[in-house]
């Protein structure tokens, strides 16, 4: 065999390698080691000029392996790779000692021993360098279908910027329409439009979009498999009511007796709904499901169990049934509380799962028992025309009366309070070391926004919003902070500390405006607490083997360069799922989200590395301990109809895990192969001899 | 001297008190004074920072009389002497980002302060001293003036009856008499 | 190169050593000063700015309008008049309704304010109108040894958008600084420079606090500067730092004197005119800076 002739490049990566590491010191020990031809150094390696030096090398004949002491060959590999290539040497001739990550900045302040440590992990690299072999790159179909969770604007925008390039998406929706949290707002900061108007087109192309198949009041029970072949099961819900078949007429929400009420989602529990519903006028698809635990089983009859017969014949259907004009709600329908499982096939997957805001109950100081006391999503279905009170404005502790009110015609009896003046708190339960550390974001601007939309429509209104600070950070935001103080809205720069309920229900809220340096008392109708935005569950998370942030928020691969990548390539997250932001921030996430999908899946195959394990047939006896040890299910003990090994090259993603307890070291891992990785080990002990 | 605005501000009080007793916000009625540009303040502090009164200890230079308006804080400022103290330096004019005019906020309270006779005597005096001499600052001792070898009195309405009288006329016809500071007749 | 000499009360009553020497040094510079006989206070801002904005108006534009009728503009060596007829005059320029209620008052009194005429500062017609070949030339003595720390004063940079003439950079002024290094004198920066002397109504409205003001620029000078003399462009800091420093030398709250004087009183001086008239009225004693000046900066 020819002798390997090998070029080492060691970078100074401007101070951060040369400022621990004696950079000349390397490179001269470098140049004696074995089969070394030549040793360079350079500030930066990976410029084009430093990038020329290797390939000047290759080109002249002079080195046909290459080691490059620098940084991590996580970010830097591909590029060096490159150079190889582009010189007509195999990319796999490369090895890399990383001096930088492992060795300068962890060994900063011992600058002596850091030389002496990346002269071993020179010699180390130098030592497997002899030993590569010429690997080829191959290649695995994908699946181009893609998987979008969450139907709220994220996954709304995810799904119709793939759909519209022409792939397939499944849309899957945990509740039974889509909309999200969007849903329920009124209007939106920065330019106020209603949220209604321009969310609801946006649902609707969903649903008649020809590449997307939606899956509402659905969750997705497993995620198996890797990038191009994930295979998801999807659990439907039963919705005890024939989708095919209803029409949305919302004939059997008013039939509903009154004890089946419940407090309604939609409306954040500010008024109750049926135990059949329909959860907003809007709703996409707008169809009725039943609430089986709020439902009480009219007539006593079981769900699953046919209607009693009267002796005249009749069937006794319970008032729902009754009132359906098409037949579609049937509680006769059999029970399958596991509900319907669909099994997909997906090449991607998009998880756009949203976030909840926190209840006031944790916030005890802050009246949180007094019912005038709401959070600010409570505060957006107050003002809006589909909230419990159509939008009209009035004190919560009254939205019990609302309806009666209504249905007696105005001016009787009844009388509904209006709020003469209204306090928001901001920084409720965020930026806290008692329950979030991190800034919700969104709660200066909708708390302006509220204020603004407040006082535009009741001048007289008296309205404070007490601050820790305003953060109006986005574009056009401060404008709008200021245009909102300028309708009369006052600025108490202070958290509030304490509300107190008074006698007649109002609410005597204590904040301090450090601008003057003083307490202020304000007795206030209404009190608006900015609670935080909190992650959804993180079960999800777990059956995607997706990681978690330490707050709960889905974690990005890289925060300012991979921000919708994670981990697990295939999986990409958007929206609010990933952390506090607002609707612009959340659709421009989205459309990265779609698109990172679609640039892996557009080619229809992946480049994958030939970094993967083989078995040797003539060395494995077929023991089988391999097979359940591997995280990717890609070992079978079959072979040619013989009891062997044998390792899916699709499914392997080179760990190692086989390779290291097989006991007869039958499986070698290419790249990684038992003799380079001795071979490494061994300069290691030589240097602890020496 | 005795502070005025309580330890705890009631902003109720004051929001009624703007409704039902003085018919406008105060904030309204400066802006009126001369301070247009009032609420454009963010609070910044830049104006404080600079401000001779607030680096000599002064209760209520400008950034605290802005927010203090801005609540509604009106009568319970009239005792203290800030406004009065203002150098009419223009510094806070200056480096105020948001183009508040500080100093206007300032002498807007002046104004609205000498409308409620709530004015120390100094500035009385300078008025009166106006309209009777045309100086603000004026002496009837002139040994300076003739130990430089200048003619006794200055050219200006000291020694000119019609100027004076000139004078008198013009600040008849300004709001100066309405006030009823002193007699002017 | 005609101007109409705006006195203002302080100049014409408390320090007329500076009329003095303002007289005395124009002719030679080829200024010629008209008199604007019937002239009153500026309007300054303890009067009628703190009761009216057209009253403040109105008062600066009857004082603007004895230029106007002559074609003339208005120099001044006090700062608070420079100031006040500065602004009174853009608000009257930026707002016809103001201009419109000015001249309707003035109007009752005969007279009309077009906006023509404005009030230049002392300092700035030197520097331009004037300019510092001819001031070097106009000077007997050379201040030589002597250093100089100067008081531009507030009121000769704020707020820059209502003056005539301009700093390039206001926190930075330069304009009088080259003034009195023209004579020869080394001119020391100094960290306070800019800062307020506590002249004003902040003196009358709390003595002790306007001292600590005057103190805290005084000591800044006397340890980064070491000057001999502070040279100003405002007759309210003249008198201040002047009066102020006296006082807190004779309660034993500093230990030095630095002499003041007004930038003209020193132009005066170095031109050669009599100390006693142009400079001859003060608490803090000058008498040894007059004589280093005349005696040992012949040129």
């Amino acid at each position: 065999m020819k002798k390997p002739r090998i070029g080492v490049y060691v970078c100074h990566c401007g101070e951060n390698i040369a400022g621990a590491v004696d950079v000349k010191k390397v490179r001269e020990f470098a140049e004696k080691l074995p089969d070394v031809v030549v040793a360079r150094d350079y500030l930066f390696m990976c410029s084009d000029p430093g990038q020329e030096l290797i390939k000047k090398d290759i080109r002249d004949g002079l080195v046909d392996r290459v080691v490059v002491a620098s940084c991590t060959p996580k970010t830097h590999e591909p590029i060096f790779r490159r150079a190889c290539e582009a010189e007509g040497l195999n990319k796999y001739y490369l090895e890399m000692a990383n001096i930088r990550d492992q060795c300068s900045w962890p060994h900063w302040h011992e600058k002596e021993k850091a030389t002496e440590k990346a002269k071993q992990l020179v010699a180390s690299a130098v030592a497997k360098a002899r030993l590569l072999k010429p690997l080829e790159d191959m290649f695995v179909e994908l699946n181009q279908d893609v998987l979008v969770i969450g139907g709220g604007i994220a996954g709304i925008f995810a799904a119709l910027d793939i759909g519209n390039a022409g792939y397939r998406v499944y849309l899957v929706e945990k509740n039974p329409s889509i909309g999200g949290n969007m849903a329920k707002l009124d209007k939106t900061f920065p330019t106020n439009d209603c949220s209604s108007c321009i969310l609801t087109p946006l649902m609707v192309d969903v649903a008649n979009h020809p590449n997307i198949e939606l899956l509402t009041y659905s969750e997705v029970e497993s995620v198996e498999g890797t990038v191009g072949k994930f295979r998801v099961k999807v659990r439907k819900k039963q919705t005890w009511v024939d989708w095919e078949k209803c029409t949305g007429c919302g004939a059997c929400l008013d039939a509903c007796p009154p004890k089946a009420m419940v407090p309604n989602e939609f409306n954040e529990g500010l008024d109750t709904r049926g135990a059949i519903y329909i959860p907003f006028p809007q709703a996409v698809p707008r169809k009725a499901v039943i609430d089986i635990d709020a439902c009480i089983k009219c007539g006593g009859r079981e769900f699953g169990e046919a209607p009693r017969i009267t002796r005249d014949g009749k069937e006794i259907l319970a008032p729902c049934e009754k009132a359906c004009p098409t037949g579609a709600c049937s509680r006769t329908e059999p029970k399958n509380p596991e509900g319907e499982v669909v099994e997909l096939e997906v090449g991607a997957i998009i998880v756009a799962t949203g976030y909840r805001v926190m209840e006031k109950t944790h916030f005890k100081e802050l009246a949180a028992h007094s019912p005038n006391v709401i959070t600010a999503l409570q505060m957006e279905r107050l003002i809006s025309a589909t909230g419990p009170t159509e939008g009209k404005l009035i004190i919560p502790a009254d939205i019990p009366k609302y309806k009666a009110w209504k249905k007696k015609g105005r001016g009787e009896d009844i009388e509904l309070r209006s709020p003469e003046v209204i306090t928001f708190i901001s920084c409720v339960g965020s930026r806290s070391r008692k329950y979030h550390t991190y800034c919700s974001r969104v709660c200066c601007m909708y708390m302006l926004k509220q204020a603004m939309q407040l006082k535009e429509s009741y001048p007289d209104l008296e309205i404070y919003i007490s601050f820790i600070d305003v953060r109006a950070a986005g574009k056009d935001f401060d404008e709008y902070y200021m245009r909102c103080k300028e309708l009369g809205v006052k600025i108490i720069r202070g958290r509030a500390g304490g509300i107190q309920e008074l006698p007649d229900g109002r609410l005597l809220v204590r904040s301090y405006d450090s601008d003057i340096g003083k307490p202020v008392e304000i007795v206030s109708d209404l009190v608006v607490l900015a609670t935080a935005i909190e992650p959804s569950s993180s079960e999800l998370a777990r059956k995607l083997g997706i990681s978690l942030g330490v707050e709960g928020f889905l974690r990005e691969k890289h925060t300012k360069l991979y921000p919708v990548d994670t981990l697990r390539e295939g999986i990409f997250i958007c929206g609010c799922a990933q952390g506090p932001k607002d609707i612009p921030d959340s659709v421009a996430q989205a459309k990265a989200a779609a698109s990172s999908a679609m640039a892996l899946l557009s080619k229809g195959k992946m480049r994958v590395e030939p970094l993967i394990a083989e078995v040797d047939m003539e060395k494995c006896s077929g023991c089988g301990i391999c097979a359940p040890l591997c995280p990717y299910k890609a070992i079978t003990i079959e072979h040619d109809g013989k009891r062997r090994a044998e390792i899916n090259a699709t499914l392997c993603k080179g760990c190692g895990v086989c390779a290291a307890e097989c006991p007869s070291k039958a499986i070698d891992l290419h790249g990684f192969t038992f003799e380079q990785i001795l071979s490494q080990i061994e300069v290691f002990a030589e240097f602890e001899e020496a | 001297m005795e502070e005025h605005v309580p330890a705890v501000i009631n902003l109720t009080y004051l929001w009624k008190k703007e409704r039902e007793e003085l018919g406008e916000k105060v904030i309204e009625t400066i802006k009126g004074f001369g301070a247009e540009g009032i609420e454009y303040c963010m609070q910044c502090g830049a104006c404080s920072s600079i401000c001779p009164l607030a680096t000599t200890g002064f209760e209520w230079y400008n950034r605290r009389l802005i927010k203090a308006i801005d609540f509604g804080i009106r009568d319970e400022l009239f005792d203290d002497v800030t406004p009065w103290a203002c150098v009419a330096c223009n510094r806070c004019v200056e480096v105020c980002p948001r183009n508040v005019n500080p100093f206007e906020v300032m002498f807007a309270m002046r104004r609205l302060m000498i409308e409620e006779l709530a004015v120390p005597m100094t500035a009385v005096q300078a008025l009166k001293s106006l309209y009777d001499h045309g100086h603000a600052v004026y002496t009837t001792g002139r040994e300076a003036r003739k130990k430089v070898g200048l003619p006794e009195k200055p050219p200006t309405t000291d020694s000119d009856e019609k100027a004076l009288e000139e004078l008198r006329v013009l600040l008849r016809n300004t709001k100066l008499p309405e006030l009823g500071l002193f007699p002017m007749s | 190169m005609k101007y109409g000499l705006f006195l203002g009360c302080n100049i014409s009553f408390n320090r007329p050593d500076v009329e003095a020497a303002i007289r005395s040094v124009s002719p030679l510079l080829g200024v010629e000063l008209d008199d604007l006989n019937g002239q009153s206070c500026c309007p300054t801002w303890g009067t009628v700015p703190s009761v009216d904005t057209i009253a403040w108006c109105a008062v600066g534009a009857r004082n603007l309008a004895l230029g106007e009728e002559k074609g003339i503009d208005l120099v001044t060596a006090c700062n608070t008049c420079y100031s006040s007829l500065s602004e009174a005059r853009y608000k009257m320029l930026n707002d016809a309704e103001t201009m419109r209620e000015v001249n309707e008052i003035l109007k009752k009194i005969g007279k009309e304010y077009k906006g023509k005429s404005k009030c230049r500062h002392v300092a700035w017609v030197l520097y331009r109108d004037v300019g510092l070949d001819r001031i070097k030339k106009a000077a007997k003595y050379e201040l030589d040894d002597i250093v100089i720390a100067v008081q531009p004063g507030c009121h000769f940079l704020w707020p820059s958008k209502v003056l005539p003439d301009r700093e390039e950079d206001p926190f930075n002024p330069v304009v009088l600084r080259e003034l009195c290094k023209v004579l020869g004198a080394d001119v020391r920066p100094y960290t306070r420079m800019i800062d307020c002397c506590g002249a004003g109504a902040l003196k009358s409205t709390n003595q002790e606090k306007s001292y600590k003001l005057a103190k805290m620029k005084l000591e800044c000078i006397r340890k980064e500067t070491d000057a001999d003399l502070i040279v100003t462009t405002c007759s309210s800091c003249l008198i201040q730092l002047d009066e102020a420093q006296e006082m807190l030398r004779k309660r034993g709250e500093i230990d030095f004197s630095i002499p003041v004087l007004h930038y003209v009183q020193l132009l005066a001086l170095c031109m050669g005119f009599d100390p006693e008239r142009v400079a001859g009225i003060c608490v803090t004693p000058r008498d040894e800076i007059i004589s280093k000046i005349v005696e040992s900066g012949r040129k």
